[in-house]
């Protein structure tokens, strides 16, 4: 009997235990993610007439029933420039979803009606708007910046094979990317690969960000009709502070990119057709003496000194056929708009 | 001068110990320690036409001597350090090798009553607070496989379903002669990680996991046992203003008696747990808030039946953990699938990503955590799916039976697990999910059998999962998993073993991986198809030395095929050679 009571509580205690499920689910109804798509919300612009250069932005808001990967495509109807936003969720946020107004890649939008669509992946909803740009957002806010819209930068040093044919090292103002003017850097050299340099100096004294919050900026313009194999600029940045800029006037460039120097490199292969803002973080540069134990590489921005932006390609004549398939042509690597940024690059400031 | 004999004394220790090093003791210093060589030559298998990218085979390999020094300087405390000498194959003129200090610990006593450690420790408190559940395909028994499973848990230090953190732990313990027998307390402040570097000017803080046990022998049958964990992050020791707190609390009654013949043990344990992310010292003066909170409690009820001459133990009982059940030290996972495949992580000639198979999760020890997790782990449903995080597992409620079983002279070993658990809260519908489990194996000893000296043994084992859920037709499931293992054992000359064995494991159904945020919310649940089959055949031989000394060498055919899904068989082979020395 005194077994029968415990067995019958035991299994009575085990019952109300097993009962206490709970009612509800945990996370999103799978009925609802699965399901069929439903809006809950129209799309909502903020800011229909947005001037960019005064810093104004457009906010973007819409709400659906379900998370989605969502893509808010923006287009220029007179410059083409683009610019796309994506995210997965069931809100698209106006606190967090905004437009500063820059592409997501050259070219710049200008003062233009654009059309914006918003569409969702797997579904056939897509949801049209358009927006009129007043002023469209300006690129002059770097911590350092160079358009060449005034000519050639201040002592600056520009360096070119004289006995190459068709040498383009100087300021042109035909075709920029932005602004009046860009240094076009071109040519052709058939025996060797360097055609030319600039050499520009530059000082961004008192900074407290990093290397890993500097971003360098530049907008390349590659052939247009004889594109290169083969065909790169280097970036070299100077961080020599115990050498004057320009210490022996006797030759065309700065003396500030010696290999017993502090000095940083990033190789850009160029084999694109027209414009592109390329970006890059300082921190990513390459020492270019890394085995010299006598350097100490410790980047600084703080000690950066001066920029060199050279133009190389591989060559291409009837003695020194290395690429072949570049003879008869002219390189072409032209660059407009260097701007240092910190903490993002230029599309994202 | 004593000083400068106890180094010169380390120092002769370790250049003249070579390769017949062995245990010795002195009076102040002693030495152990482990050795291996470890060699393999992995190739995709030639009926494999789909990959001609890859290297058709590679070969990889190392040794290493993992020398332990024992330093008593006084006779109550102990130094203790664990220096490794790693050298990969094919390096050349000291380029990767490895010399470092894998442990170091201090311990001893303090006027004889309280036990002390410092460095590394190796903890474990109750299954539900602080245990380092053993891997999923662990299960079984395949002494070809074995050797790869014990260099995994060396590697990562899995003993005893304990964790190896830093830090320090006291003990201690009382006697009485009235109202109850016997209190013990043991107490531990470590750090499992520390703080990181994020970016330029943020830190993450420190995680400080602590706890404390309290264990009460109340008399002849009872025992009373508490414990208390806490995982936590000091805000001081980072940048960022918000930091996480997960205490637990259990308590255990346990009551055992004897009879002539067999033994009975009833365990009623339960507790719970909290766990919140702190946000603090705010900008503008903003108060202390918390965010994420959750809070749950689990309950077991565990009843042994044993005969006393070991032919015979049952166990039976019923568990609930709630869904909001969150417990750190208990519910991190030793396999982490945030990582890819380290032999042949590409595969055909787009270069896909190989999903790996039960033999990557065997052999690569590229797949094991060390590190304790503040939210739960992702799990892959085809390998573990009732209890991924094993008896902590959140939002299970259900029944148990394990039974082992053999004759009296060990000629047959059978064991049996079965489980029948669901789910407390359904995940992204209201109907829960239901899941059966059921494992068995048998092991024939021939040998004993026949009255052979050698040995000679046949094992085979099973083990089905089937997770079902009803209700509409986007939100129901059905997924069945089984692993089947078996291998045979053959001593032909003395201590010189031929062993094969064969593995199977196929999957098939559909099932939701749940997807959570950093905070363990649920996000997504992502539809999966699940049909494949692998296979894991294997021959080899084994010379053992003596207990923990053996030589292995074996041949390894495995791979994975799919059908009516979006990935690409494969297939590879392996010759693997280990030598395993225990000094």
């Amino acid at each position: 009997m005194k077994i029968k009571i415990k067995l019958i509580i035991f299994l009575s205690l085990l019952c109300l235990i097993h009962s206490c499920t709970k009612k509800g689910f945990e996370g999103p109804s799978i009925e609802i993610l699965y399901g069929d798509f439903e809006l809950i919300e129209p799309l909502i612009i903020t800011n229909k007439n947005p001037s960019f250069s005064n810093s104004e932005q457009v906010a973007f808001h819409c709400e659906f029933n379900k998370p989605t990967q969502w893509k808010i495509s923006i287009v220029g109807l007179t410059t083409n420039a683009t610019k796309e936003i994506t995210g997965f969720s069931n809100l698209i946020d106006s606190n967090l979803i905004k437009w500063n107004g820059s592409p997501s890649q050259v070219p710049f939008f200008s003062e233009e009606v654009c059309t914006i669509e918003l569409t969702f992946e797997n579904e056939i909803d897509t949801l049209r708007d358009t927006i009129s740009i007043v002023s469209p957002k300006t690129y002059e806010n770097g911590v350092w910046i160079e358009n060449f819209d005034d000519g050639l930068p201040e002592n600056s040093l520009v360096y070119y094979n004289n006995d190459g044919g068709g040498m383009t090292f100087f300021v042109a103002n035909d075709e920029p990317l932005l602004g009046d003017s860009y240094f076009k850097m071109g040519g052709r050299v058939n025996w060797d690969w360097s055609l030319g340099n600039i050499d520009i100096p530059l000082e961004i004294n008192n900074v407290s960000f990093s290397s890993e919050n500097l971003y360098i900026n530049i907008g390349i313009l590659s052939d247009l009709q004889d594109l290169h194999t083969g065909q790169f600029i280097n970036i070299l940045i100077s961080e020599e502070t115990d050498t004057p800029f320009n210490d022996d006037p006797n030759n065309n460039a700065s003396d500030l990119f010696e290999s017993t120097m502090e000095v940083y490199k990033m190789k850009v292969p160029v084999d694109w057709n027209g414009w592109k803002m390329k970006s890059f973080r300082y921190s990513d540069f390459e020492p270019i003496s890394p085995n010299n134990p006598d350097i100490n590489f410790n980047m600084n921005p703080s000690d950066i000194r001066a920029i060199r932006i050279s133009c190389q390609a591989c060559p291409s004549s009837a003695g020194n056929p290395i690429c072949p398939e570049n003879f008869g042509k002219d390189v072409r690597t032209d660059i407009d708009h260097i701007v240092f940024t910190t903490n993002s690059n230029i599309f994202q400031q | 001068m004593k000083r400068n004999l106890l180094l010169l004394n380390i120092i002769f220790g370790i250049l003249f110990s070579n390769i017949s090093l062995y245990s010795q003791t002195q009076e102040n210093i002693w030495f152990d320690g482990f050795s291996s060589s470890y060699f393999t030559r992995d190739a995709i298998d030639k009926s494999d036409k789909e990959d001609t990218l890859s290297a058709r085979n590679v070969s990889n390999g190392y040794s290493l001597l993992d020398l332990n020094i024992h330093i008593n300087p006084i006779k109550e405390i102990e130094i203790f350090s664990q220096l490794r000498i790693r050298n990969s194959f094919g390096s050349f003129f000291g380029s990767g090798t490895e010399v470092n200090v894998r442990q170091l610990r201090a311990k001893g006593v303090i006027n004889n009553k309280i036990r002390f450690s410092v460095g590394d420790l190796f903890l474990k408190q109750s299954k539900f607070t602080l245990y380092n559940y053993d891997e999923e395909l662990l299960s079984y028994e395949n002494d070809i496989i074995n050797p790869y499973r014990d260099i995994i848990h060396y590697e990562n230090f899995y003993t005893e379903n304990r964790w190896r953190l830093q830090g320090v732990q006291a003990d201690f313990s009382y006697e009485f002669d009235r109202y109850i027998r016997g209190l013990d307390f043991d107490f531990f402040v470590t750090r499992p990680i520390g703080s990181r570097q994020i970016n330029e000017t943020t830190y993450s803080s420190d995680i400080l996991l602590s706890g404390g046990s309290i264990i009460s022998q109340i008399n002849k049958q009872l025992l009373f046992s508490g414990n208390y964990i806490n995982l936590f992050e000091p805000g001081a020791s980072g940048t960022k203003n918000i930091s996480i707190r997960n205490p637990v609390h259990d308590i255990s009654l346990i009551y055992s008696f004897d009879k002539e013949k067999y033994h009975i043990q009833q365990k009623l344990q339960t507790g719970f747990s909290k766990r919140f992310w702190l946000h603090s010292e705010l900008e503008n003066g903003i108060l202390d808030s918390t965010s994420n909170r959750t809070q749950g409690m689990f309950f077991e009820l565990d009843n042994k039946y044993s005969k006393k001459d070991s032919t015979l133990s049952l166990s039976l009982g019923y568990r609930y953990v709630d869904p909001n059940f969150r417990s750190a030290g208990a519910q991190t996972r030793r396999l982490d699938y945030n990582n890819v495949n380290s032999i042949y992580p590409n595969y055909t000639n787009m270069s896909l990503i190989r999903p790996p198979s039960i033999f990557d999760l065997l052999s690569d020890n590229i797949w094991y955590n060390q590190e304790i997790s503040s939210t739960l782990m992702l799990f892959n449903p085809i390998y573990s799916n009732i209890l991924p995080y094993g008896e902590a597992t959140p939002n299970r409620s259900g029944i148990y039976l394990n039974a082992n079983a053999n004759n009296i002279n060990k000629q047959f070993i059978a064991k049996i697990n079965v489980g029948y658990f669901s789910e407390v809260i359904g995940q992204g519908t209201d109907d829960k999910r239901n899941f059966s489990l059921l494992k068995g194996s048998l092991k024939v000893n021939f040998d004993r059998l026949l009255n052979w000296k050698k040995e000679l043994s046949f094992y085979i084992s099973s083990k089905s999962e089937i997770s079902a859920r009803s209700g509409g037709e986007l939100s129901s499931l059905k997924l069945f998993s089984n692993h089947i293992n078996a291998l045979v054992n053959a001593e032909l000359v003395n201590k010189f073993f031929i062993q094969s064995s064969y593995n199977m494991f196929v999957a098939n159904g559909n099932e939701f991986i749940t997807q959570r945020d950093n905070y363990g919310n649920i996000t997504y649940f992502t539809k999966t198809q699940i049909d494949q089959k692998e296979h894991v055949v294997s021959t080899g031989m084994m010379y053992k030395f003596r207990k923990n000394v053996y030589a292995n060498l074996n041949y390894n055919w495995w791979g994975m095929k799919f059908s009516d899904l979006p990935y690409n068989d494969y297939k590879y082979n392996r010759i693997v050679l280990i030598l395993s020395v225990e000094l």
